[in-house]
């Protein structure tokens, strides 16, 4: 038989020596319904023979057990949540924060979205078979193509104001913290649950187990910060560590706020 | 049945070797089988009551198992693949108990087995030195005279043909 090449034998292989090799076999490597099936059976013969990796490495066990551990007793600790203190009152007895008239007519939109975010917020998280049981945690989130949406005038969210907002992708707050504008997503990283943003103490706060997230984002009421900084709005720490909220990209173009709608 | 702290701990215990062994037999290689294992048990530490009975608690475990792997081989390769079905017997909780389900997967090894007694003798050849041997390519083509590109199209050819070969047996 004369030497032959042929691309699609070539590139199979490299599918064949990574699996064979014990390592994480590319898909790139698999380009039709046939060699997904061929791929299927020579993994299926890799796992049969290959006796070396048939059990688990005793790190690995180990490993996931300690995870496992740390997620149930996380979970058996946030059933009750954290116990909420009232605000202290201000000399005057008037808050200095004040609802914008933009807010309160979001606030409403959002709580009818309520429920869609959380799935949609699933459903944007990366998905990979190692998926830690939270959600989210990336600083971005652009997946493929997508478009600016305006979903505010600059002019209705002043410097210290938070607006909800909703896209058909994405449900959320724009925050304006002294001119710098972000926006967060109102899906809580340990469930799925609505944040709601509490002005009286600058947070979003989720009502299923009490995790509370400052305007940047980040969990304010966790055990890591609460020795040296107890959260103010909380008697005692949210007992999990959760990842930071989503934040969608924002720019702010001719006085309107635009969040970037990634199309699937 | 113990309940409460540490229970799920205890199923953890009892089932990740057999639930690792499951799905390496159908992923074959280490990273993802790990991958899947604990994505199975991260789903379980959220949603499986633990104070069912252990022969359903294992029914749910593997079931799990196997919808990932399904998954696995959908998500991953973005293709539409049918009958996944036919490597999963042998995982349903029956009067032996869980002990069966920790015995190493011995289904798929006689199925693979089967597969090459099928096979016309050089496809079967260059499937046995690369896959049983574990030799390379270019070991793979010395050991039976041809050249490398040979080799790399001749296990295409024999892959491509116990493919077949398992789809019609599979029914």
């Amino acid at each position: 038989m004369a030497d032959e090449h042929d691309p699609r034998a070539e590139r199979f292989e490299r599918y064949l020596d990574a699996l064979l090799a014990g390592a994480r076999p590319s898909p790139d490597d698999v380009s039709s319904p046939d060699e997904a099936e061929m791929a299927r059976l020579a993994a299926e013969m890799a796992g049969a023979v290959g006796t070396a990796n048939a059990d688990p490495d005793d790190a690995f066990v180990e490993q996931l057990r300690m995870r496992m551990r740390a997620a149930d007793a996380g979970l058996a600790a946030v059933q009750v949540p954290p116990p909420v203190r009232q605000p202290a009152a201000e000399p005057g007895g008037r808050r200095t924060w004040h609802l914008s008239r933009r807010e309160l007519l979001l606030g409403g939109i959002g709580a009818a979205a309520g429920l869609a975010a959380g799935l949609i917020g699933v459903s944007l998280a990366p998905r990979s078979p190692s998926d830690s049981p939270t959600l989210g945690g990336d600083d971005d989130l652009v997946a493929g193509d997508g478009y600016w949406e305006e979903v505010a005038r600059l002019d209705d969210v002043p410097p210290g104001a938070v607006a909800r907002f909703s896209t058909v992708a994405f449900d959320g707050f724009v925050v304006n913290e002294g001119g710098d504008v972000r926006a967060l997503s109102s899906v809580c990283t340990h469930m799925g649950c609505t944040l709601q943003h509490r002005p009286e103490w600058q947070d979003l706060r989720c009502p299923c187990h009490g995790a509370s997230f400052d305007l940047a984002g980040r969990l304010a009421n966790g055990r890591r910060t609460w020795r040296d900084n107890p959260y103010r709005g909380d008697a005692r720490a949210y007992p999990i560590e959760l990842p930071d909220l989503v934040r969608p990209r924002v720019k702010v173009e001719d006085g309107a706020i635009l969040v970037w709608t990634a199309q699937a | 049945m113990s309940t409460g702290p540490g229970r799920f701990e205890q199923v953890y215990g009892e089932h990740v070797v057999g639930i690792y062994r499951f799905v390496y037999a159908r992923v074959g290689n280490r990273p993802d089988a790990e991958d899947l294992t604990a994505g199975v048990f991260v789903r379980a530490v959220e949603q499986l009551d633990t104070a069912r009975e252990p022969g359903q608690i294992a029914a749910w475990l593997y079931r799990v198992a196997q919808n990932s792997i399904a998954d696995y081989w959908r998500a991953f390769y973005r293709l539409p693949v049918v009958g996944v079905d036919h490597v999963a017997p042998g995982w349903e909780p029956t009067d032996e108990g869980t002990q069966r389900q920790a015995a190493p997967d011995e289904r798929a090894s006689v199925r693979v087995q089967a597969l090459l007694r099928n096979l016309p003798d050089r496809y079967r050849r260059v499937l046995e030195l690369r896959f049983l041997q574990r030799m390379s390519v270019a070991e793979t083509a010395r050991a039976m005279g041809i050249t490398s590109g040979n080799a790399k199209v001749l296990q295409y050819r024999a892959l491509r043909k116990a493919a077949v070969i398992g789809d019609a047996t599979d029914g």
